[in-house]
Order: C-alpha cells, then structure tokens, then sequence
C-alpha cells in the first residue's frame, strides 16, 4: 500500500464536474505535481486532499488511515496558500509556532522550534517581524515554515510561487526543493508552469478538464507524451499532416515530400498527424535522416537557442538551433533544407 | 548628471513645467475647501476657545471653566457619557451580529438591501427621527396602542420613550447601522486563507475566532465603538425634539446657556463646548490611530 492513496475521487459542484476519476498513488518523500492549464481541477482535487472539500466520491487513505471524511484540522497536512495567507496579527514567529501551540507545546519550546524553522528558511532574524514587513517572497518562505513546523505527513502547496517575481520564483524553486529533499517529506505540488513540475517533480500528474492525462517522470512526460494533449500542453510542439504511404516501411508523405518513421504505422492511405519537438530539427541535409526542403520563413534569436520557423509543405516547422558565436543564420526568405532522424517523431492520437 | 531642481525656468522642459503647472491646479482645487473648513471649523473653534476664558465683558478669566463644578453641569456629562456609552455598546454589538449574518453567515441574500438601509438609517437623525419615534412608542404610538390592545401596557409598566432608556432606544436606531457600515468591510476582509490556514494547522472554529478573527477585526470593533460613542455624544436635535429639553445633556445645557431661556451664561456655554470638543477629539484621534492598524492588517 503505497503512502498516500487517492482512489477514483471524484467531485462534482452543481452540473459541474471539477475532479473525475482522479486516482494516484504517492510513495513516502515522493514530489508530485499537479499540472493543467486554469480550471482542469488541480486546486479542487488538492483542496480534498486537505479536506476542504467534501469528495462526491472516492477515497484518500494516507499511511493506511482513511482520510476521506475527516476533518482537515485532525489530517496533519501541511497546506501553503497562493497567496500565503500568514496570519497578520502575529509575528513571523508567532506565525510558524501557531500549529505547535495550538498542539500544547510550551510557549518555550514552541519558540525554539520557530527559530530552527526560520534557519532552515533562511530568515533567521525576522521572527520579530510581522507579515507586513516582509516581501511577498519572505512572506511565502514564512508560510511554509508554518506548514512545515507541525511536522505533516503531507505538505500541500497550491501555486506558492505564482504571484512572485520571476527572478524570486527561480529562488524559492529551488528552495522548495532543497527543503524537501533535506525533510524528505512527501509533496503535491499545484502548477500551471510546467517547467515548474518540470524542474521540481519526481513525477508529474497532466491535467486536463478534471481528468489526469498522463502521470509520469518529467523525462517521459516530455518525451513520450501518451496524449496529444500533454504534447501540446508541455514543451513547444511541431505538427505535420501526413498520409500514410506504406505501412510496414514507415513511410508517410508530407505534402510532395517523404517521411520515414519507425514504423509499424497505421493502414495504408490514412491521414494522420505527426509531432516532433524543435530541438530534434537540424538546419541542413543529413545522411540516413529525413530531409525537408522549404523556405525560412523567420528566425528569431532567443539567448541561448534561435529559434528558425520554416515552411514546408502543407506545415511550418520550428527548429530550436542552440546559439554559437560560430553560427551563421539563415535569412527570411532563403530555401533551406532541414532534417531530423526516424526516432525523433511519433504519430499524435486523435485528440478526443 | 546634473542635479534636479523644480524652479520652472525658460529652459525647463515643457513637460516638467507642465508637471508644475498642474502641481499648482491641484492646489487650487483644494483652496475652496480650506476656507470653507476656515470659515465654518477653525474660525468658530478658536471663537468658542477664546470665548471660553472670557467674561461677559472680554476680560480674561478662568471663571467659566470653574462654573463647569457645579451639579448640574456634572450631571449633564454624566448623562451624556451615558447615553453615549450604551448606545455605542448596543450598537456596536447589534450591528455586528447582523453584519456578520450577512457576511458570513447565512443571510447574503439580503446583503445589499441591509446595506442601503444602513446607509440612510445611520443619517436619520433630529426632529424626523424623533416623531418617527413619537409616532410609533410614544404614548399614542401606533406600537404602544396596539401592545395595549393585547393587554401590554408599556408606559404602566415603566417604559418612557422621553426617558433614558427611550431616548437610548431612538439614539440605537442611527447607531447599529452606522456598525454595520463601518465593520462589514472589515467582515469581509477576513480572508478564507486565513481561517483554512489555521484549520490546517490544527485549530477548531473556536480557536480560529479566539487567536486570529477576533484580534484582527479588535481595532475595527474598538475604533466603531469610540466613532459612534461620538456620534451619540454630539447629537442635539434627536434629543431635544424628543424629549424637550428635559434630560439634562452636555448639548442640550450648552444650547440652554446660548439661547438663554433658564440659566444665560455663554461664557459657561463655550467652556461646556470645549469640554465637548476635547473628548471628540480624543475619540476621533483613537479611532483614526485604530482605523490605521487594522487597514494595515486587511490590505493583503
Ligand atoms: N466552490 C466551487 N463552486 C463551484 N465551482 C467550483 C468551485 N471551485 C471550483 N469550481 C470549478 O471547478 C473547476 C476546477 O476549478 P479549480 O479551482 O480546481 O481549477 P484549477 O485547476 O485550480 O485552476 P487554476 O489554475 O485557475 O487555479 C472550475 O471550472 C471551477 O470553476
Ligand atoms: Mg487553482
């Protein structure tokens, strides 16, 4: 039995399903995340799991214990808010010796719990501060302390980093990270940034529209995405339409030009679409991969990467060129040949 | 760089004279308002102060504020600390339960009617409200006669609306609506967050209230309290239409001492008026300085 188990949960409000079929099993000290674009559910189906919400149907058990209906002030799980949510009547350190207070500890040793935390937050001089006095980063550091000081057995976030700087969201990230892997504390993770999930997650769960699409490592959610959706939604994405040409050879055409892929492919005369990620797309012929003639339509330089859109027959293709000093770059309006190998494309399902 | 200087000069560029320019209109939108509050708030003020430690004849003394010992005069204060005092209570604790049925509750759906009633009950004061009173408690009020007809006879039974309890009851009317303005924004800056956070970490409803709710919302409650204990203190009207002069408050003694029918001292009048204006000021002071805590604690 796995530490925490979510079996078929379900939750409806009014008409609406939010949550349907969720079901994931998380190992002691595993980080999990949620990923989905706005309204697929995430908060909802994390907001049960804290116990704010009521499931329609299906179960939580966490190290065994039925968790489904019991209050959330009896779970121990640690819950951090969006938008932190520190309680602002009281100092930092009041903030993250509330849960150890309300537990009987002495006023003494809830302090000293406090200062420890705040060490581990790096904000080892702000106990005496109150909420108001801290940036909206400090303030989110605080609230997991808080989370964290009552030792959970899960720790919730919903989207801590969201209303931060983009140079303060990098931080905490890793941050969050560190923290984790130094408590080993099992994590759920809300986000609609994948490389957030990316980036943190032993494991992403892909929302879409209340259901889980795929749950995977990163590396094979981005890689082998199982859904049209998840390959559209994480990562950039190259779509072809392609008919089938010969089956068993794996030969598909694109417009006048021929594709080979792995195959067994699909019957013989069948449209059907193929993806292939920018970054497998190499400017120029290549011995043994599939070459594509067309017309560079624009280039623009990113930093590290240019990225180089090309029309092809019937597609316009993005190849991800990482930047040297050496490059030289290709113009608007110049005929190009691109290639990529077999391995490096698959066929979308159709997306339902 | 060359450091910064705001003299407007041929040189300046035209949009920082611009700038000046406007800088200047925003003040000037403001002159009519420094000489209304002139007029009408420092003038009088410093007229009544000064009035205050002269004779009838523009001598200086300290007379006026020594006539403020006499029985009657204490009585006025401690009348009208009184009324003041439970009325801003009753008020404070009315208003709030039904701002919090409306907030939090279950009673949202009457939300915005509550909320427009409070705006116009909390200014109906004076002469209106006074018959509004006398027409349904007084003793041929529409209430009194009807409780009479089902055997209740209030004014048998002691109730007087020209009495104490009366004139607190009519006071109450403008006092709890004036609550629920003030604290329902308040309500309603307590965050869900909040009450989640601490359930989260283990606390019951109670808990919540006791270590949270309650502290944050206590300088809201504190400051309404002292805005509507002024509020009752400075009523005139409401009470004189009421009851006619005859219970004995600090304004109604002031508009005796200035109209002169029973005792004709001004000089007594002025020293009452900035015995008045003192404890305003002193509450408005509190209020704001509580005012500002609690908006420091709801903004985010
Ligand atoms: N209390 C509620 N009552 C009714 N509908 C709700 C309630 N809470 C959420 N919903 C609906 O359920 C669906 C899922 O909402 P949820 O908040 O879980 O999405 P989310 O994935 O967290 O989105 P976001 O990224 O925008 O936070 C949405 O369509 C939302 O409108
Ligand atoms: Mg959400």
């Amino acid at each position: 039995m796995a530490f925490l188990e979510i079996d078929q949960l379900h939750k409806q409000f009014g008409d609406l399903p939010a949550v349907s079929g969720f079901d994931v099993d998380v190992e002691q000290g595993e980080f999990l995340s949620l990923l989905g674009p706005s309204g697929c559910g995430k908060t909802t189906a994390l907001r049960m799991i804290a116990g704010f919400e009521r499931p329609t149907s299906g179960t939580i058990h966490l190290n065994g214990r039925d968790i489904t209906n019991q209050p959330p002030n009896r779970r121990h799980i640690g819950m951090v808010f969006q938008s932190y949510a520190l309680f602002p009547n009281m100092t930092v350190a009041d903030n993250v010796g509330f849960g150890l207070k309300l537990k009987g500890m002495t006023p003494a040793d809830a302090r000293r719990r406090a200062g420890e935390l705040l060490e581990l937050i790096q904000l080892p001089d702000k106990g005496g501060s109150y909420p108001y006095q801290l940036s909206g980063g400090q303030q989110q550091r605080v609230a997991l302390a808080r989370a964290l000081a009552i030792e959970p057995q899960v720790l919730l976030l919903d989207e801590p980093l969201s209303a931060l700087d983009a140079k303060i969201r990098v931080e905490l990230r890793a941050e969050i990270r560190r923290i984790q892997q130094q408590l080993h504390i099992t994590t759920l993770y809300v986000t609609h940034d994948q490389e957030e999930a990316m980036s943190l997650s032993d494991r992403v769960v892909v929302m879409n529209k209340g259901f889980i699409e795929q749950v995977g490592p990163p590396f094979e959610i981005y890689n082998y995405p199982r859904t049209a959706f998840v390959a559209h939604f994480v990562g950039q994405l190259n779509v072809m339409p392609v008919r089938v040409v010969d089956a068993a050879a794996g030969r598909v055409a694109l417009g006048e030009q021929t594709i080979i892929l792995e195959p067994p492919l699909a019957a013989n005369g069948q449209a059907v679409t193929l993806a292939v990620r920018p970054e497998e797309l190499e400017l120029g012929a290549a011995e043994g991969h599939n070459n594509l003639r067309g017309l560079v339509e624009s280039v623009n330089f990113l930093g590290s990467i240019v990225r180089v859109r090309v029309a092809v027959d019937g597609a316009t293709l993005s190849a991800d060129l990482f930047n040297e000093r050496l490059l030289t770059l290709p113009k608007a309006g110049e005929a190009v040949t691109i290639n990529f190998p077999a391995h490096a494309a698959w066929v979308l399902e159709e997306q339902g | 760089m060359a450091t910064e200087t705001v003299a407007v000069t041929e040189s300046t560029p035209p949009a920082r004279r611009a700038r000046a320019g406007a800088g200047l209109l925003t003040w000037l939108g403001v002159v009519p308002f420094f000489l209304f509050a002139l007029a009408f708030l420092v003038a009088p003020a410093s007229y009544l102060f000064i009035g205050s430690f002269q004779t009838l004849d523009g001598q200086f003394t300290l007379d006026n504020f020594r006539n403020l010992n006499q029985p009657i005069v204490v009585e006025a204060y401690k009348n009208s600390l009184q009324v003041s005092f439970a009325t801003a209570l009753g008020g404070t604790i009315f208003g709030f339960l039904l701002a919090y049925a409306v907030t939090l509750g279950r009673a949202g759906r009457v939300r915005s009617g509550l909320l427009t009633f409070s705006g116009v009950a909390s200014n109906f004061a004076g002469v209106p409200l006074a018959f509004a009173f006398i027409a349904t408690l007084g003793r041929i009020g529409l209430i009194t006669t009807m409780l009479k007809a089902v055997g209740i006879d209030l004014y048998q039974q002691g109730f007087s609306l020209y009495s104490f309890a009366g004139l607190s009851l009519t006071y109450m009317y403008f006092q709890f609506p004036l609550m629920i303005l003030i604290i329902t924004p308040a309500l309603e800056g307590l965050k869900r967050e909040w009450r989640e956070a601490a359930e989260n970490l283990g606390a019951s409803s109670g808990q919540y209230w006791r270590y949270i709710a309650f502290p944050v919302l206590l300088p809201s409650l504190l400051g309404t309290l002292i805005l509507l204990f002024a509020n009752a203190f400075g009523a005139f009207a409401t009470a004189f239409a009421l009851t006619g002069g005859t219970i004995n408050l600090v304004t109604i003694l002031i508009g005796s001492q200035m109209r002169g029918d029973v005792l004709r001292d001004p000089g007594l009048g002025y020293a009452l008026a900035v015995g008045m204006v003192a404890i305003m000021a002193v509450s408005i002071t509190a209020y704001t300085l509580l005012q500002r805590r609690s908006e420091r604690w709801l903004k985010r």
